[in-house]
């Protein structure tokens, strides 16, 4: 770290993996500080759409109609729109009935079992007034003929459930069923150093047993030459400067002699270092086998490893961009109020660097 | 308060007959005597938070 000469960073994110509910990140040039902000607001504060009020007009299912009205707000709503759409206390066009466009979609269940055989209520069987909300469709693409809603109840001969129900946009924070966010986790990057001359000084044996004591897969042995094994990476060794290329080229191997000055260095790595929990078994064995110092692991204080999964409301890339932009409002909330202008001196520098935007 | 106080449909424990009782009346089923009486659901629309 700089020695907190400036409080401006430019934080870095590489994208690893992308699905539809799942995302895997790098968020690099930061602090735990606003990688845990990022985590928490997609946790608890990035709005989604979710059934709050229910109307019930026949219940004679098993269930009763708080145990309904609970599992029916729990079903997560498509909520691409809820970012654009009002909290029902702030709109001024309605009281949040459910009539109003801007901050609620109302949705109606009626389901009559006639038959002998039970009769599952599903989540499909909700009808939305608004095609673009509602209830997240978890079928198999592999598989288009299998049902797959989310039970509410089911009925035998001759129950019936009717209701209404208005969905609202909220946020985790005031209930989990808000939530657009299945987990949300952060890591960091580990640094893993081996004393190569002490690894050289083991047996096969010993480097076998020193492998093997680490309960998740981070080192690995390389069947042809015994040894451990190792991955070459490049690292750039320029921090904070840019690349600018010309826009519209589309030649790799224009790219590529971009790259042709830039000072990069192969770093040699082990198998997988993610992989490693900070458990400290394998430094603890190799002080039992009287190595000690063999390993050095530290945890990268300005490097985290993100992993983002969605409960479908909205595209984990969404949850991500959602709660930066969530993350902003409230960092320009802090700006604008007065009572910051005021603690100017009890906020220093951070009060200089903020109204410098 | 309520100028008419409406009468109360009830479902007997014991032989299932319906019941009809205002306020006062003894609670007992009129087709079999039992004193187990069960209110039947409002046919009004019921509101709950879904929390």
């Amino acid at each position: 770290m700089d020695g907190g000469m400036s409080y401006q960073r430019f934080p870095k994110v590489k994208i690893r993996e992308v699905k539809d509910d799942i995302m895997k990140f790098e968020l690099r040039e930061t602090d735990a500080s606003l990688a845990n902000a990022l985590r928490r607001v997609m946790i608890a504060e990035v709005p989604t759409i979710a059934i709050d009020l229910v109307e019930i007009e026949v219940n004679s299912s098993v269930l009763n109609d708080e145990f309904i009205a609970h599992r029916l707000g729990l079903i997560p709503l498509t909520s691409e729109r809820a970012m654009s759409m009002r909290f029902s206390r702030d709109c001024d066009a309605c009281d949040g009935d459910g009539q109003c466009e801007f901050c609620s979609v109302e949705f109606h269940l009626r389901a009559k079992c006639l038959t002998d055989q039970t009769l599952d209520v599903t989540s499909k069987d909700l009808y939305s007034s608004d095609h673009t909300v509602v209830p997240v469709d978890f079928s198999d693409p592999n598989e288009p003929g299998e049902q797959r809603g989310i039970i509410i109840v089911k009925l035998r001969r001759g129950q019936e459930l009717r209701l209404r129900a208005i969905a609202r946009k909220g946020i985790g924070k005031d209930h989990a069923k808000w939530s657009p966010a299945a987990t949300v986790t952060f890591m960091y990057e580990p640094m893993i150093r081996i004393n190569e001359d002490l690894m050289e000084s083991m047996s096969l044996e010993d480097k076998r047993s020193w492998i093997e004591s680490s309960p998740t897969k981070v080192f690995e042995m390389d069947p042809i030459t015994q040894q451990l094994k190792w991955h070459l990476k490049l690292e750039v060794q320029v921090v904070g400067s840019r690349l600018t290329g010309e826009e519209g080229r589309e030649d790799a191997s224009y790219w590529l002699s971009l790259f042709r000055d830039v000072p990069m260095l192969p770093v040699k790595v082990v198998a997988e270092p993610e992989s490693y929990t900070y458990d400290d078994e394998v430094i603890k064995k190799a002080e039992a086998m009287g190595k000690s110092g063999l390993v050095e692991i530290e945890a990268k204080e300005d490097s985290f490893i993100f992993t983002v999964e969605s409960t479908g409301a909205i595209k984990a890339t969404q949850l991500v961009l959602n709660a930066i932009e969530v993350l902003k409002q409230k960092l320009d909330a802090v700006r604008l109020s007065d009572d910051t202008v005021e603690a100017d001196d009890q906020f220093g520098e951070l009060g200089a660097h903020m109204r410098g935007g | 308060m309520d100028p008419l106080p409406e009468p109360v449909n009830y479902i007997c424990g014991d032989c299932g007959m319906e019941n009809t009782l205002k306020p006062g009346d003894v609670i007992q089923c009129r087709e079999c005597g039992y004193r187990i009486l069960y209110k039947k659901r409002t046919r009004r629309i019921v509101q709950y938070e879904a929390r």
